[in-house]
């Protein structure tokens, strides 16, 4: 189990979910509301052409990240190859997309679960597995698929099961949902696609299988004993993380238009998990700030003119405090730190409470 | 199918690959053993510390004393983090002291690839000087580095054995494997015996960044995740047996190396030391179902 939360967190009285003190549900609701609103109205307007794209592509990783924390943050699994995950959903998507006329939410769906079924296959037999040795199975794995893909190429429109002719002079692009071919467009569309996951994870932590993950995080012999099935529920988390990814790779095939396997080099695995530490694994907004802090701050940083060699060297960083010293990361630790300012700024506001560090992180 | 022929060069590589695989996978071990943690930067060091002394090189520095310079480095670099991060992540789980440590490969990839940038197309090579001699058996041109690489590795594992067995550092460490607050009871300096575990492993890691960046490219993306080829050896061996590395080393390097002659594998070869862990690890581990205390597999 990644216990990135470690001994100081065990010291804590544990609390219950529901006596948590936070902000009450409406103004939750409302904030998320807001927001959503606000990037798939605004947003677009707001932004070039340069920034919709990276916008998109930060909406493909905060799926990607989202699958990650599943992992990480509720079951205590790590996964080191999670972009070999999002290799296959947009293989299998590109590859459906060139076949067949169906509709593009469907084709979504199709990636998704042809991901589901292929990422809970190869880590079916690794769950016997814990810890460091499941997370460098998922590293052997995903350097294995990766290798795999990089034989097999990524569907350009040819014929038979691979759907790459190497021979193509004219490639045609992968093409995007009928409603949503421009770039602002399709920026929408990937949003709502992410909130729509979004919204079936968080489902998913709200009832059954959320609370069995967690039990599992604490303790897997206690979980057992009290009679939850851990396979099961691992295979669940297993399958759901690896059915967001693979959506999400489905949105980016069509984003990029044209897919290579160079764009999944194995290290990005690496990237995504620092990422996702940095955010935090424990929160849903934690997905949202890894996207940005994959996608946006490279092109941010390439905007500026400066190297994005220097962000990798802000992740090894950033991987390094949060595992010594603030282990939920930023989505956690920026309104604590922000809400230490302003009782600091202003004595009179007795408390100030963070808005967005609200999901049911357990002690 | 090639004739036997067509392998025989082959072989030659792949023990010659198999013996610095053997080098990283018993510095892994020991390092593993000592301090519980798997050092997934081990290829990040090598490699900057044959681009440094690539660097040392090209502006004519004399070729001996930029080797030496690699392997200081990289056993300087590696003692430092383990003498931070050692103490700080002692109590913590072996995952997060592992991953912490990718913490490292993310900064010292990204500081090579701005030192050293790739992005002009400029192709770096370090070549020893036991390239260009040689000896040949039945046809097969056999040159030093790769006898030095082979050698290295046996010399490596046996030497290392035989400190962890006859050595009083080498009893600490073997107790601080089992048992770190035991050992430290009985009066062994445990932070001592980390940090000489921690250069000796970066030690380990320069002299494979030099011999890998001669036998397959000084390329810091090449060299960095090489380590994972050598940690494949690691894991079949669990982590544990130094002798058990050194024989898994060989046989990912042979695997690897042969399955290229093979036309229709060519491409996958590079799977081999991937696939190889994989099974070993679920192989290894069919009986275990829940640990109730440590971590084990």
């Amino acid at each position: 189990m990644l216990d990135v939360a470690g001994r100081t967190a065990s010291k804590r009285q544990p609390r219950l979910l529901l006596l948590r003190p936070g902000p009450p549900t409406l103004i939750r609701a409302a904030v998320i509301v807001v927001l959503l609103l606000f990037t798939l109205l605004a947003l677009p307007q707001l932004l070039s052409a340069y920034y919709v794209d990276a916008m998109t592509q930060v909406a493909v990783y905060a799926m990607v990240a989202l699958g990650l924390g599943v992992l990480v943050g509720r079951v205590g699994l790590v996964s080191l190859g999670q972009v070999a995950v999002l290799a296959i959903g947009a293989w299998s998507a590109a590859r459906l997309l060139f076949a067949t006329a169906q509709p593009f939410p469907v084709v979504l769906l199709e990636a998704g679960l042809v991901t589901m079924v292929l990422g809970t296959v190869l880590l079916l037999p690794a769950l016997r597995l814990r810890g460091l040795y499941l997370a460098l199975i998922t590293l052997m794995l995903a350097g294995a698929v990766t290798i795999v893909l990089a034989t097999l190429n990524f569907p350009n429109g040819g014929h038979g099961f691979t759907g790459y002719n190497g021979n193509q002079t004219h490639v045609p692009p992968i093409r995007r949902p009928s409603i949503a071919t421009s770039d602002p467009a399709f920026f929408r569309y990937s949003v709502i696609v992410a909130a729509v996951m979004f919204a079936l994870v968080a489902i998913h932590i709200r009832t059954r299988p959320g609370r069995a993950w967690a039990a599992i995080r604490q303790s897997e012999p206690a979980a057992l004993a009290t009679g939850i099935n851990t396979t099961l529920y691992k295979l669940w988390a297993v399958a759901l993380a690896s059915f967001v990814t693979g959506v999400a790779g489905g949105v980016m095939a069509g984003a990029v238009h044209y897919l290579y396997s160079i764009d999944f080099p194995a290290y990005t695995s690496i990237t995504i998990l620092a990422v996702v530490l940095m955010g935090g694994a424990y929160s849903l907004w934690g997905a949202v700030v890894a996207g940005l802090l994959m996608q946006l701050l490279p092109a941010l940083l390439q905007n500026w003119g400066v190297s994005n060699d220097w962000l990798t060297i802000l992740f090894g960083i950033g991987v390094v405090q949060v595992l010594t010293t603030a282990p939920r990361g930023l989505a956690d630790q920026f309104p604590k730190d922000m809400a230490r300012l302003g009782r600091l700024l202003f004595r009179l506001v007795r408390r100030v409470r963070p808005v967005v560090a609200e999901q049911g992180e357990t002690p | 199918m090639p004739s036997w022929q067509d392998f025989q060069p082959f072989i030659v590589t792949g023990l010659a690959l198999g013996g610095v695989y053997a080098l990283s996978g018993v510095g892994l071990v020991v390092l593993y053993q000592a301090t519980g943690v798997v050092y997934l930067a081990f290829g990040a060091v090598g490699a900057m510390g044959a681009l440094i002394t690539w660097s040392l090189i090209s502006v004519g520095v004399a070729h001996w004393l930029a080797w030496l310079v690699c392997v200081l480095f990289s056993g300087a670099l590696t003692l430092a983090y383990g003498l931070v991060f050692g103490p700080l992540l002692a109590r913590r789980t072996p995952l997060v002291k592992a991953t912490t440590t990718l913490g490292l490969l993310l900064i010292l990839y990204g500081a090579m690839d701005l030192l050293w940038t790739t992005s002009g197309g400029e192709v770096r090579s370090l070549t020893l000087p036991t390239d260009g001699g040689g000896f040949s058996i039945t046809h097969i041109q056999i040159t030093w580095t790769q006898v030095i690489g082979l050698a290295v590795g046996v010399v490596i594992t046996a030497g290392t054995a035989a400190f962890l067995r006859y050595t009083k550092l080498g009893t600490a460490m073997r107790a601080m494997a089992n048992d770190r607050e035991i050992t430290a009871t009985l009066g062994v300096p445990v932070r001592r015996v980390e940090a000489a575990a921690w250069l000796g492993c970066g030690v380990l890691a320069g002299i494979a960044g030099l011999l890998l960046a001669d036998m397959v490219a000084l390329d810091a993306t090449t060299l960095t995740f090489l380590v994972i080829s050598s940690l494949a050896a690691a894991l079949i061996a669990r982590l544990r047996s130094v002798i058990l590395t050194f024989l898994a080393a060989l046989l990912v390097g042979l695997v690897q190396n042969m399955l290229v002659p093979i036309q229709s594998l060519t491409n996958y070869s590079n799977m081999a030391p991937f696939v190889l862990a994989a099974l070993a690890l679920l192989a290894l581990s069919r009986r275990r179902v829940i640990a109730l205390s440590r971590e084990e597999v």
